[in-house]
C-alpha cells in the first residue's frame, strides 16, 4: 500500500462576517483578496513546507499536493512551485500532484516543461495527476466551462505526446495550436511520470481512466457509492483487456491522530473550517458547477450513479455541509488515538481496498504544533500498522504491481 | 390580438423554431441571451402592423444546436443563411440585448440583411466607464432582479414570473444559458472589432435603452450611436434592461414611430 500525506494548506485569518459581506457570500472566487495578509502567507507557506518535509522523515511514501484558485481554503494556487521546492528538499518520497487542472492552462507545453523539471530535480519522483478543476477554477481563469472536458482530454494528449514523442512536431487541435512542440527538457521517468487521476466519481472520468489504466483516487467519496464507481471502472478496464486491482484505486480520507481520543476529537474540529472555509457557507452553485460544466450523458448506469451520489447523506455541500459528530459516526473522517485510528482504518481499508491511501492529516485551524504531533504519531504507530494491514489485505500499490505499472500508459 | 403560430423549419441542416404572427411587411425579432420568451404583449402589438418572425436562436428553445455555431459571428452567418432561404432579406428588425449584438454583427457583414434596425439594450460594444454585468456568476433570480427597474410596472409579471418554474422550464433555462455561455464567454458579451466594422452601415438604425439598465450600461447607447452614422437614440426613463417587457406601451410607440 502506498501511503501519502495531504493537506490543502488553508488560510483561516478571516471571519464568517468577511465571507457574508463578500459578493454572493462566497468564500471562493469573489471573496476579496483584501482579506489576505502576505505576512501571514510568508509564515504559512514555510510552515506547510516544513510539515511536508517532516512527513518524509516520519515515513510517508508520498507527499500529495493540490491546487485551487481565488480561495483562502487552499494556498496552493500554483502547486508546481511547492512541488519544485519539495523536489529539492526531500530525498525519497514521491511528489504526487493531484492534480494540475488541465483545462485552465492555455499553454500545456509550459506545464509539460515545469513537470519535467520537477521530475528531473527530484530524480524521477514525480507522480503527475491531472484534474478538470472545480467550476471556480474555470471562472477564475476565464476558461469556458462548456469546453472543460474537451480541453482536459486534449491537453492531456498533448502533454503525454510532448513527453513521449521526440520533437519537433506540430499540434493543431480543437483547443490547442502549436507550430513547434519541442521543449528541450523532458522528464527523467520513462515513458513518462505516472499519471494518477483524483475525483469524486464522475463516470466519464472513471471510464477515461480505465481505458488508460490510470489509477483513480476517490476523494472522500461515500464508501457504498464508491463500489458502484469501481464497478464502472472495472467494466471499462475489462473491455480494455485487463483486470483492475487495488493498484488501480486510491482513497483520500481525513485522518487525524493525537495521544488520546479526547485530544484528537478537540483538535480535529479544526478541519471544519478547512476546505469549506470559515463560516462554513456553501458555495453558490454557479461557482462550483457552472451550467455546461457537468455532463449530459444519458447512459443509465451513469444516471443511476449520479442519483446515488446525490443520495449520499453528506453530498449536499460535501462532507463539509455536515455536523462534526455525524461525520465521525459515519467514519468518513477518522479521528482519535493511534489505536482507535488503526482499528477504524482496518475496517475502511477492508471495504474500500485501495492500493493508495491519501492521508489528509490536518487542515483548517489545526495548529502547527498539533499537526507535528499528529505526524510524529503517524510515523511511530499508524503508518507501520497500516503497512501490515496493507500486506495482510494484499493492497498492492502501482509501484508494487508486477508487469505493467498502472499510470504509465503512454498514448 | 394577432394570432401567432409556432413552426419548425429546416435551416442549415438543423431545425429552427419560429413564432410567426400578424400581417404586413416582415419584422424579424431577435431575442436576448436569456432565451425566447415567445410572443409577449409587445410582439402582439407589433403584429398589428407587421408579420412578426420570432425565431429561437440555434441552441435555444426547441431549435437545434449545430456544433459549428460557436460564436456570435457564426450565429450571424446562420441568420443571413436563414434570411436568404426564407426570402427575408432587407427586412425590418429589432434585436434585444444579445439579439441586438447579433443584429449589429449582421449589419457589419452585409448591406442586404435589414432595411431598418432597432437595437434595444444591445450587448456587443464594451462600455468605457461601466461594465456589462457578468450574468454567468449570478443565478437566474439575481439576473431578474437586475433586469427590471420596477417589477410593479411590468404588466406581464405574474404571467411570466408569478409561479415557480416547472422542472421542464428550469431545464430549458439551463440549456439556454449553456448556449449563451458558448456564444458570449470571451470576450464577454462584446466584440472589440465591432465598432470599427459598423462604419459600413448605411441603413437607418435606432438605439433604444432603459435609463436604469443594470445589465448593459446606458453609456453603450452613445457608443452605438458613435459607431452607427446617423443613428437615433431613445432613452426610456424609469426603465430597466428590457423596455419591451417593462414598458411595452412606450416601447411599441417608439418602435412603430421608427419602423
Amino acid at each position: 500500500m502506498f501511503l501519502m500525506r495531504f493537506t490543502e494548506r488553508a488560510y483561516v485569518n478571516y471571519t464568517e462576517e468577511d465571507v457574508r459581506n463578500s459578493p454572493n457570500e462566497a468564500v471562493r472566487l469573489t471573496f476579496s483578496n483584501s482579506n489576505f495578509d502576505p505576512q501571514e502567507g510568508h509564515y504559512l507557506y514555510n510552515m506547510y513546507l516544513d510539515e511536508y518535509e517532516y512527513s518524509e522523515e516520519v515515513g510517508f511514501d508520498g507527499l500529495m499536493l493540490n491546487e485551487h484558485h481565488n480561495t483562502p481554503t487552499c494556498l496552493g494556487a500554483t502547486m508546481n512551485l511547492e512541488a519544485a521546492i519539495l523536489a529539492r528538499n526531500t530525498k525519497n518520497t514521491k511528489i504526487v500532484l493531484l492534480g494540475n487542472p488541465l483545462p485552465i492552462f492555455d499553454n500545456p507545453i509550459r506545464l509539460a516543461e515545469e513537470l519535467a523539471e520537477i521530475d528531473m530535480i527530484s530524480g524521477g519522483r514525480l507522480v503527475s495527476g491531472f484534474v478538470r478543476g472545480t467550476g471556480v477554477e474555470s471562472l477564475a481563469t476565464n476558461t469556458n466551462p462548456l469546453h472543460n472536458r474537451a480541453r482536459f482530454e486534449e491537453a492531456h494528449d498533448l502533454v503525454i505526446k510532448t513527453w513521449t514523442t521526440p520533437g519537433p512536431f506540430r499540434w493543431e487541435g480543437d483547443h490547442y495550436h502549436f507550430r513547434v512542440v519541442n521543449p528541450f527538457q523532458v522528464p527523467m521517468q520513462k515513458p513518462h511520470p505516472p499519471v494518477w487521476i483524483p475525483g469524486t466519481g464522475s463516470p466519464e472520468t472513471l471510464v477515461w481512466c480505465a481505458e488508460r489504466n490510470y489509477p483513480y483516487i476517490f476523494l472522500e467519496t461515500d464508501p457504498q457509492g464508491t463500489q458502484d464507481m469501481k464497478a464502472i471502472y472495472a467494466e471499462a478496464a475489462r473491455e480494455n483487456g485487463y483486470e483492475p486491482g487495488p493498484e488501480n484505486f486510491g482513497y483520500l480520507v481525513r485522518i487525524h491522530v493525537q495521544d488520546t481520543d479526547e485530544k484528537a476529537y478537540d483538535v480535529g474540529k479544526g478541519y471544519m473550517v478547512g476546505n469549506i472555509g470559515v463560516g462554513r457557507i456553501p458555495l453558490p452553485r454557479d461557482y462550483a458547477s457552472p451550467v455546461g460544466y457537468g455532463s449530459r450523458s444519458d447512459d443509465p448506469r451513469f444516471l443511476r450513479l449520479r442519483e446515488q451520489i446525490r443520495s449520499d447523506p453528506f453530498r449536499v455541500g460535501g462532507l463539509d455541509g455536515a455536523q462534526y459528530d455525524s461525520i465521525l459516526d459515519s467514519k468518513r473522517w477518522i479521528i482519535g488515538s493511534p489505536d482507535t485510528v488503526i482499528s477504524q482504518l482496518r475496517e475502511v481499508l477492508s471495504f474500500m481496498r485501495p492500493g493508495i491511501l491519501a492521508v489528509w492529516t490536518n487542515d483548517g485551524s489545526i495548529s502547527h504544533e498539533d499537526t507535528m504531533r499528529c505526524l510524529e504519531l503517524m510515523g511511530q504507530e499508524v503508518l507501520p500498522a497500516l503497512r501490515e494491514i496493507g500486506e495482510e489485505l494484499e493492497l498492492t500499490d502501482p509501484f508494487q504491481k508486477e508487469g505493467v505499472q498502472p499510470g504509465l500508459t503512454a498514448l | 390580438m394577432a394570432n401567432f403560430t409556432e413552426e419548425t423549419i429546416s435551416v442549415a441542416g438543423g431545425n429552427l423554431q419560429v413564432y410567426k404572427g400578424g400581417s404586413g411587411d416582415p419584422l424579424l425579432v431577435l431575442h436576448g441571451a436569456g432565451g425566447n420568451a415567445g410572443p409577449r404583449r409587445y410582439a402582439q402589438a407589433l403584429a398589428e402592423k407587421f408579420t412578426v418572425y420570432l425565431p429561437s436562436h440555434p441552441g435555444y428553445g426547441k431549435s437545434d444546436r449545430p456544433g459549428w455555431v460557436e460564436t456570435m459571428q457564426d450565429l450571424a452567418c446562420f441568420y443571413t443563411w436563414y434570411q436568404e432561404q426564407e426570402g427575408l432579406e432587407n427586412v425590418r428588425a429589432i434585436g434585444f440585448s444579445m439579439g441586438g449584438w447579433l443584429a449589429a454583427e449582421m449589419l457589419s457583414m452585409t448591406g442586404h440583411a435589414f432595411s431598418r434596425v432597432m437595437l434595444v439594450g444591445a450587448a456587443g460594444i464594451k462600455p468605457v466607464d461601466g461594465e456589462i454585468t457578468d450574468i454567468f456568476i449570478i443565478n437566474p433570480g439575481q439576473i431578474r432582479d437586475l433586469a427590471y427597474h420596477d417589477p410593479g410596472q411590468v404588466p406581464e409579471w405574474d404571467e411570466m414570473f408569478g409561479s415557480a418554474p416547472t422542472p421542464e422550464q428550469t431545464d430549458q433555462a439551463e440549456s439556454d444559458r449553456e448556449m449563451a455561455i458558448r456564444l458570449t464567454w470571451r470576450p464577454y458579451m462584446h466584440n472589440p472589432r465591432l465598432p470599427a466594422k459598423l462604419g459600413r452601415v448605411s441603413v437607418p438604425t435606432h438605439i433604444v435603452w432603459g435609463e436604469n439598465d443594470n445589465l448593459v450600461p446606458v453609456e453603450c447607447a452613445d457608443l452605438y450611436q458613435q459607431a452607427l452614422a446617423g443613428s437615433q437614440v431613445t432613452v426610456l426613463p424609469n426603465c430597466g434592461h428590457s423596455p419591451q417587457i417593462e414598458k411595452p406601451d412606450d416601447f411599441v410607440q417608439t418602435a412603430l414611430a421608427f419602423l
